[in-house]
């Protein structure tokens, strides 16, 4: 290099590591969960993760109140309810309290021919007055009749009791006291949605703030003593993306920073020269800027999991450094300055480039994985790679052209790596054995890849024991199955889910069906609102009708004046639409049921199923029940997402194959000799087989990212054996060299083994395989490939 | 109009309480047991002698009186029971309609529509059922539970008069009085909160099984 081109390298450095510096500053940096939910192929998937990430369910807080006596829990959850409902951070807040409701009834009894399933022509005939008349009174007499008595003159064919019908889910909570208990445990439960999206973790952590600060005040001033004793617990997808986020933001600071400390404690090992050891810290900060640049430019925000598999580039970054340091040294006293970085860019550069192009396409496959969050980390470590490389490359010729003073412990490491490197072929017939019994283990157990996208979820068992209890209380569905509906507009979406309901209906009936939940219940189609109005009769007609229909009856025609009133103005009414429903419960139950289009997506109903009592959901009778009505289609949530996983794993499982392709293809093209790749491939498929097997034997559910590890895996592994391969053609090895590849080993095992104590399942599934597989392929390698003369395993050995 | 709000409330009373009063009504069909001779007949000495029937069947005619009408309310239909909590009320007349008890879960049937729900999500109606629930099978804990139970009158010919424990309810259902005599019930009057009442007499039909 001339001193211009020296000097063109480090402005250019200087440059990019501004820019870089500057992009990290401004990036957005996230820690939510859609992440870990695949990014998705088809438009109806698209809808269901839309509605996982941000639709109602995400939105559902569960709140119980434990301790304490019944009346006390009850007290507080009245209290605790009335609050939340006055914070305006919850579209509903439901604790069993009928007084919210109120808006809601009024809505339903001024609405009511509107809203009514049972409007008809028929109803309005005299035969069809008679017996909606005989229905309402037969309520008369019994505890409902209170209800229905004050407007009975004026709804004597009960169709707000109708109307009440049709909303009564088939599974409420108990009630005791006035409030939702548990039906299995001492514990009030409150179920609401908060305003804030599902996405939005921030105003969901200040919604879960309101619960905890509005508890602690109906605490503090408790209504009885003792009610101090009363405990809250919280669930819910908003609790659950909080949490995550926290324990993600700790996990990366708890990472970076052991990571960086065993770092830096090799690299004191090594070199014992802190100019060395901020040398070396070079390319890695270069790198993890380069890849937090380039995620954020890509990607428009950096994922706290990207940044905690960054300490991953820290170990492999340091190897270039490593490399560099240990062996651009003076070939010999009489050597020229020039010559040492010279010298390292001619014989090892080309290795480490090899190298380096083998983990880049072990990190191209997380690109194409399918899910966010990988592709995220794909790019962060293949910008991070080639940044530090580059700097490695470029930077250090100019700034560390003899490589390093410090020595370290590095001769003894080297001679210890000699030793092991004499020793290690001896146990060929161990490894090759261990190797047979890898692949005896893989056939005879089951296939242990049936890893499930709950398992890539960083939520903790105990939160979803609790969550899964309070779900019991409330009888909120899981994640069940629905049947999804979708047209052009408001309009289409809400008459589509009324042709379905009709047919639900009748399933309904026949006892298979507990029940399920429409939008246009709460709000029926423009064209069923006028069709019910269109059947309302006018006031003569109504009145004829009425004198035959109450003939001998209790209730005489002449006192149901206010009804044949009620009933001309209701004629005369135009269809309400969604904004009439504002400041009544009915709007946010129509919200989550009804998600809005835009030019992109259609406008969708979403009927929620409810299993009849003591019977499983059989989706095939509901898919043949709906069958014919456009756009309807039965979505089976968990059994989706399964497919939906299976299919990116099969997806993957190509990419894996491809990327090990290309890693073959390129040693090959490299080594230009069938033996010379056959004996470098080897260790390596030996190490993931035996990986694989213990990871099998230990009953590990397998899936996308321990595929993506053993890629990995395969791309990291092969920079050592390439490297035995290297040292095998070379007249001379010495110490050094060896000591940087054992060093540059331990890097990796290091930082991917920290992976691998990570809580973040991801994280964990990648650190638990590519840990102990590139040990194992360095171990495999120094046994395998090296000459097998014991004693000299490179020939003539130059001391250092 | 807060009685408008409540038929919306989640629990849902309406829908489910129309059915309630017929379900007091229960006690019919129990089979005639044995003498129970007594100085002062109680409510421990009550429910031993009902909880020795099993099942039963019978008809009822029942009458309710309700101020804004101009005449009495009747209908009539069969009940059946079988221990340890099922219970049927199918009215026949003027209106078929069915009512199903089957421990917590309600099933109302009426014409093409059938609707389930569950019982202790709503308290107005788990109090009438626990009403009979308890009477029939003589469960003691039952009754006490819910009610403030007291019993008059002989094992021949007693009165079993039962008000709600829950203030709130009492709006709904005032109180609950039951005749019978020996293990059958024959009569079960409800008082509502807003002074409406029905009478329900009942008439054990033959084939009980003890």
């Amino acid at each position: 290099m001339t001193a211009g081109r020296r000097r063109v390298a480090v402005a250019a450095w200087l440059v990019g590591l501004g820019a870089a510096i500057a992009i990290a500053v401004r990036a957005n940096y996230v820690a939510d969960l859609s992440a870990f939910l695949p990014s998705a192929p088809t438009p109806e998937q698209a809808v269901l993760l839309d509605q996982l990430r941000d639709g109602a369910a995400s939105r559902l807080v569960l709140v119980g109140i434990e301790g304490g006596s019944a009346n006390e829990r009850a007290a507080a959850s009245k209290r605790l309810g009335a609050a939340l409902r006055a914070s305006g951070r919850f579209a509903s807040v439901d604790n069993g309290d009928s007084a919210p409701w109120q808006d809601a009834g009024r809505f339903v009894f001024a609405h009511r021919y509107a809203l009514s399933p049972a409007v008809d022509a028929a109803r309005f005939t005299s035969d069809g007055l008679r017996a909606a008349i005989d229905d309402t009174l037969s309520l008369l007499g019994t505890p409902a009749g209170s209800l229905v008595k004050p407007i009975l003159l004026r709804d004597p064919t009960g169709e707000t009791l109708r109307i009440a019908e049709a909303l009564t889910p088939a599974r409420a909570p108990r009630s005791e006291d006035g409030v939702w208990v548990s039906r299995v445990a001492p514990r009030a439960v409150l179920v609401m949605t908060t305003r804030a999206g599902g996405a939005d973790l921030d105003g969901q952590e200040q919604a879960l703030a309101t619960i905890r600060a509005e508890f602690a005040k109906v605490t503090a001033a408790p209504a009885k003593p003792g009610t101090g004793a009363l405990r809250l617990a919280v669930s819910g997808a908003g609790s659950f993306g909080v949490a995550a986020r926290e324990r993600i933001k700790g996990e990366v600071e708890r990472l970076a920073t052991v990571g960086s400390v065993a770092m830096v404690a090799l690299l004191w090992l090594a070199f014992a020269s802190l100019r060395s050891l901020a040398i070396a810290a070079l390319p890695v900060a270069t790198g993890v800027l380069a890849g937090i640049a380039a995620v954020s430019l890509g990607f428009g925000q950096v994922h706290g999991m990207t940044l905690g598999f960054g300490t991953t580039l820290i170990g492999e970054g340091v190897d270039y450094a490593i490399y560099y340091l240990i062996q651009a040294r003076p070939a010999g006293r009489d050597a020229k300055e020039e010559g040492a970085a010279g010298r390292w860019l001619r014989d090892s550069w080309p290795t480490v480039c090899l190298g380096l192009f083998t983990s880049l396409i072990g990190f191209a496959a997380l690109v194409f994985a399918g899910f966010p969050g990988l592709a995220q980390l794909g790019v962060f470590s293949i910008a991070g790679l080639s940044a530090a490389a580059a700097t490695t490359r470029f930077v250090f010729p100019v700034i560390a052209p003899h490589g390093t003073p410090g020595q370290g412990l590095r001769a003894r490491l080297g001679r210890f790596m000699r030793r092991g490197a004499a020793l290690l072929p001896r146990g060929r017939p161990v490894f090759a054995a261990l190797a047979v019994l890898a692949v005896a283990t893989l056939v005879a157990l089951p296939s242990p890849w049936h890893g499930e996208l709950a398992d890539l979820s960083p939520i903790a068992v105990a939160d979803l024991q609790l969550d899964a209890a309070l779900r019991a209380d409330v009888g909120a569905p899981d994640a069940g199955t629905l049947v999804a509906v979708s047209a052009g507009d408001a309009a289409g979406a809400l008459a589509a889910a009324e042709a379905v309901g009709a047919r639900l209906d009748g399933l309904v009936d026949a006892g298979q069906l507990g029940g399920y939940d429409s939008p246009a219940r709460f709000l029926p189609s423009p064209a069923m609102q006028r069709a019910r109005l269109a059947a309302l009769p006018d006031a003569t007609t109504l009145a004829t009708r009425l004198a035959a229909a109450t003939e001998g009856g209790a209730l005489p025609a002449t006192r149901l004046a206010p009804f044949v009133d009620d009933v001309q103005a209701a004629r005369g009414a135009l269809p309400f639409d969604r904004g009439a429903l504002d400041g009544t419960p009915l709007a946010s139950a129509v919200d989550a049921l009804l998600l809005r289009g835009d030019g992109a997506r259609p406008w969708r109903a979403l009927l929620n199923l409810q299993p009849a009592e003591g019977r499983t959901l059989d989706a095939d009778r509901v898919r043949a029940a709906i069958a014919g009505i456009p756009g309807a289609q039965v979505v089976r949530i968990k059994a989706e997402l399964d497919a939906l996983y299976a299919r990116y794993l099969e997806q993957a499982s190509w990419q894996a194959a491809i990327g090990a392709a290309a890693v073959v293809v390129l040693l090959g093209l490299h080594l230009r000799r069938w033996r010379r790749l056959v004996a470098v491939l080897l260790p390596l498929a030996a190490a993931v087989l035996i990986v694989l097997a213990a990871l099998a034997a230990s009953g590990a559910a397998l899936g996308i990212l321990h595929l993506v590890g053993l890629l990995l895996t395969i791309a990291i592994g092969s920079n050592y054996a390439l490297f035995f391969d290297h040292l095998r053609q070379k007249a001379e090895v010495d110490e050094d060299t060896l000591a940087s590849l054992l060093l540059a080993n331990l890097t990796t095992v290091i930082s991917f083994g920290l992976l691998a104590t990570s809580r973040i399942p991801v994280l964990h599934a990648v650190g638990i395989v590519v840990a102990p597989g590139t040990l194992l392929c360095l171990l495999l390698s120094a046994a395998f490939i090296a000459r097998a003369a014991p004693g000299e395993p490179y020939g003539k050995i130059r001391e250092g | 109009m807060p009685t408008r709000a409540t038929a919306l409330r989640p629990e849902r009373r309406a829908f489910v309480t129309r059915a309630a009063p017929g379900l007091v009504a229960l006690g019919a069909g129990v089979a005639p047991g044995g003498a129970v001779a007594a100085a002062e007949f109680d409510l421990a000495q009550l429910a031993a002698l009902l909880g020795r029937v099993k099942s039963g069947e019978a008809s009822f005619v029942e009458k309710r009186r309700v101020e804004m009408l101009d005449r009495t309310l009747e209908s009539s239909g069969r009940l059946s029971f079988r221990a340890p909590d099922s219970f049927t009320r199918e009215t026949l007349k003027p209106r078929h309609e069915k009512l199903e008890v089957n421990g917590n879960v309600l099933t109302m049937s009426l014409g093409e529509r059938s609707r389930t729900l569950q019982l202790d999500s709503s308290p107005e109606t788990a109090v009438v059922v626990e009403a009979i629930r308890g009477t029939l099978t003589g469960n003691r804990d039952a009754l006490e539970r819910f009610f403030d139970a007291s019993v008059s009158g002989s094992a021949g010919r007693w009165t079993l008069d039962l008000v709600p424990r829950d203030l709130r309810l009492r709006g709904q259902v005032a109180s609950v009085r039951v005749f019978g005599r020996e293990s059958a019930v024959r009569e079960v009057q409800v008082l509502l909160g807003d002074g409406d009442r029905s009478t329900m007499t009942i008439e054990p039909l033959a084939g009980n099984a003890p």
